[in-house]
C-alpha cells in the first residue's frame, strides 16, 4: 500500500532528515516508527500525507505517486488519509461536534449526512456525552479522541499518527491505543511515530527504527529497543 | 456540492467577522479612508480641470491697431479677423473708450487727462480677440499680428505659456494623487486580510489537512474581503457625497468667483465607482494575501 523508493529529504537549511530510505507497508498493517528525536520520524510521516516532498526518490500510496502529484490533487489524497497529532490541533472555538463535522463540511458533504456520520463517529470514539463541550472543557485523552474521530470520519485507508500519546498519561495513552487497535482491526493501515516504549513492547507489531535518517532496524512483532 | 458548501461559506464569513470585530472594523475604516480620499481626489481633479478650462477661456488677444487708422479701416479689420479660422469673437475698444477707461483708473476727470497728456490721445484702437480653442491662442495671435494695419498684438505671451503648462501639470498631479491612493488602499486591505488569515491559520491548516480544496478555503476570505470593501465603499460614498455637497454650498456662497462643479451625473458615477472600487480592493487584497498561505 505504501512504498518509499530511495527517498532522501534534505531541508533548505541543509539538514539531512532522511537518507536513501526504502520501505514497503502493506494494507491493514500496524507499524510503529521509533528512534531518537530528530532521527527523521516526523519527516517520514509528513511525506505520507504530502506535507513535504522528498528531495530524491519516490513515495507511492495505493499506486498514487505523491511526488509527481499535482498541487490541486493533494486535497483528494488527504481525504483518504487521516492524521493525528501530539497536540491534537483542535479548533478552540468549536464544540466537539463542530470539530469533527468540520472535516466533512469543508469537503462539501451534505448537511444531513454530516450530522449522521459525525454522531456515529463521536459515538465510536466514546464521546457521545461530550458532543457539545468545547476543547478546553475536555481532558487530554478526550481531546485526542476528538482528533481521532476527525481523522477517521472519512473512512481513510491510512491513518498516520505523530506521537499521539506524547501528551497523555500512561493510562489515558492505553485508551487511545485501544481505540487505534480497533480502528486497525477494521482494516485501516496505521503508521505511528512514538517514544512510548511500554506501548511498543506490549503491542507486538511491526517496528521500524530510524536513526540519522536511515532505517536501522525493521522487524515484525518487534520491541522498542531503546532504553530511553 | 457547491450548493451544500454555500451555506457553510456564508456562515463562516459571518462567523469570521463576528470573531474578529476589531479587525473587520479596521479593514472597513481603511477602505473608507482610502476611498474618501480617492473620491475627493476625483472631485478635485474635476474641479481642477474645470478651473483650468475657465482660466483658459478667459485668455484673449489684445490687437492694437496702427494709430493712423481711420474708424472705417478699423471696422474692416474687425470683420477680417472675425472671418479667420478659430476665432470665437472680436470686440472693439476705441481709442476714446480707452482714454476714458484710463481716466477712470487714474480717478481724475477726462478732460484734464487729455490736457495732461499734451492734447493728443496716445491710445490706439484695440480689438479684443477670443479664440474658440484656448490652445490655439499663440498661433492665432501670430497670424493676427501679421495682418496689415495691425501695430502689435499682446496675449500675455509668457503668461499663456505658463498657464497652459500649469493646467497640464494640475491634471497630471490629480491623476497621480488618485493612483497613489488607490495603490495604498489595496496594500492596506491586503495587510488587513493577511492579519485575518493569520489569525485563522490554525483553521486553514486543519482545512488543508482534512482535504478541503484551495478554492473552498479561499471563498470565505474573498467574500469577507469584498463585503468589508463594499461597506467601506458605501461609507466613503456617503461621506464624500455629503461632504462635497456642503463644501460646494459654502464655496458658492462665500467664494463666488471660484467655479465649482455641481454635476448629478458625476456624483452618481463617483458613488457607484467608490462601491465597485471598495469591492475590487477587498477582493484584490484578499487574493494577494491568500496566494502565499495556500501554497503547500
Amino acid at each position: 500500500m505504501i512504498q518509499l523508493t530511495n527517498v532522501s529529504k534534505i531541508y533548505p537549511n541543509g539538514a539531512r532528515a532522511l537518507v536513501d530510505v526504502n520501505l514497503k507497508i502493506g494494507k491493514g498493517d500496524f507499524v510503529f516508527l521509533v528512534g531518537p528525536s530528530g532521527a527523521g520520524k516526523s519527516t517520514l510521516i509528513k511525506l505520507l500525507y504530502r506535507e513535504e516532498k522528498p528531495t530524491r526518490g519516490q513515495v507511492q500510496i495505493n499506486s498514487r505517486n505523491l511526488v509527481r502529484m499535482r498541487e490541486r490533487e493533494v486535497p483528494y489524497l488527504r481525504r483518504s488519509i487521516g492524521v493525528i497529532f501530539q497536540d491534537f490541533k483542535l479548533l478552540p472555538n468549536k464544540t466537539v461536534f463542530e470539530n469533527v463535522a468540520f472535516a466533512l463540511e469543508v469537503i462539501g458533504v451534505a448537511k444531513r449526512e454530516v450530522r449522521i456520520r459525525t454522531l456515529a463517529t463521536i459515538d465510536l470514539v466514546g464521546l457521545k456525552a461530550k458532543e457539545n463541550a468545547y476543547p478546553h472543557e475536555l481532558s487530554g485523552g478526550e481531546q485526542q479522541r476528538v482528533c481521532v474521530a476527525r481523522a477517521i470520519i472519512n473512512n481513510p485507508a491510512l491513518l498516520v499518527a505523530d506521537e499521539p500519546t506524547g501528551n497523555l498519561d500512561p493510562e489515558t495513552a492505553w485508551d487511545i491505543m485501544d481505540l487505534l487497535y480497533n480502528i486497525n482491526k477494521r482494516g485501516t493501515t496505521i503508521v505511528m511515530a512514538t517514544h512510548a516504549k511500554a506501548i511498543v513492547n506490549k503491542m507486538q507489531k511491526r517496528v521500524i527504527a530510524i536513526e540519522n535518517g536511515r532505517v536501522a532496524r525493521d522487524e515484525e512483532k518487534g520491541g522498542y529497543g531503546y532504553d530511553a | 456540492m457547491m450548493l451544500d458548501s454555500s451555506g457553510y461559506i456564508l456562515r463562516e464569513t459571518i462567523n469570521s467577522m463576528r470573531r474578529n470585530p476589531w479587525l473587520s472594523i479596521a479593514s472597513v475604516i481603511t477602505v473608507m479612508v482610502s476611498l474618501v480620499i480617492l473620491g475627493y481626489s476625483v472631485f478635485f481633479l474635476a474641479n481642477a480641470s474645470n478651473m483650468a478650462k475657465s482660466f483658459e477661456s478667459e485668455l484673449e488677444i489684445a490687437t492694437f491697431v496702427q494709430i493712423s487708422a481711420t474708424p472705417e479701416e478699423v471696422q474692416a479689420l474687425k470683420i477680417q479677423i472675425e472671418q479667420m479660422q478659430g476665432v470665437d469673437s472680436v470686440t472693439l475698444v476705441t481709442k476714446e473708450q480707452a482714454l476714458e477707461d484710463f481716466g477712470k483708473t487714474m480717478g481724475g476727470e477726462q478732460k484734464n487727462i487729455l490736457a495732461d497728456l499734451g492734447g493728443t490721445n496716445p491710445f490706439p484702437d484695440k480689438l479684443t480677440v477670443k479664440a474658440i480653442d484656448p490652445q490655439n491662442v499663440i498661433a492665432l495671435a501670430k497670424s493676427v499680428g501679421a495682418l496689415p494695419g495691425v501695430d502689435k498684438v499682446r496675449y500675455g505671451q509668457g503668461f499663456v505659456d505658463q498657464l497652459l503648462k500649469f493646467t497640464q501639470w494640475l491634471r497630471w498631479i490629480g491623476f497621480g494623487v488618485v493612483a497613489a491612493f488607490g495603490v495604498a488602499a489595496i496594500v492596506l486591505i491586503s495587510i488587513n486580510v493577511k492579519m485575518n488569515v493569520f489569525s485563522r491559520r490554525r483553521e486553514i491548516q486543519i482545512m488543508k489537512l482534512v482535504g478541503a480544496s484551495n478554492s473552498f478555503i479561499r471563498w470565505p476570505f474573498l467574500i469577507e474581503g469584498m463585503a468589508l470593501g463594499l461597506v467601506g465603499g458605501a461609507l466613503a460614498a456617503l461621506i464624500v457625497g455629503l461632504g462635497y455637497n456642503s463644501l460646494t454650498m459654502y464655496v458658492q456662497s462665500s467664494l463666488t468667483f471660484l467655479p465649482v462643479v455641481q454635476n448629478e451625473f458625476l456624483f452618481r458615477q463617483v458613488s457607484v465607482g467608490l462601491l465597485l472600487a471598495g469591492m475590487a480592493m477587498g477582493a484584490l487584497g484578499s487574493g494577494f494575501s491568500l496566494q502565499k498561505f495556500l501554497r503547500t
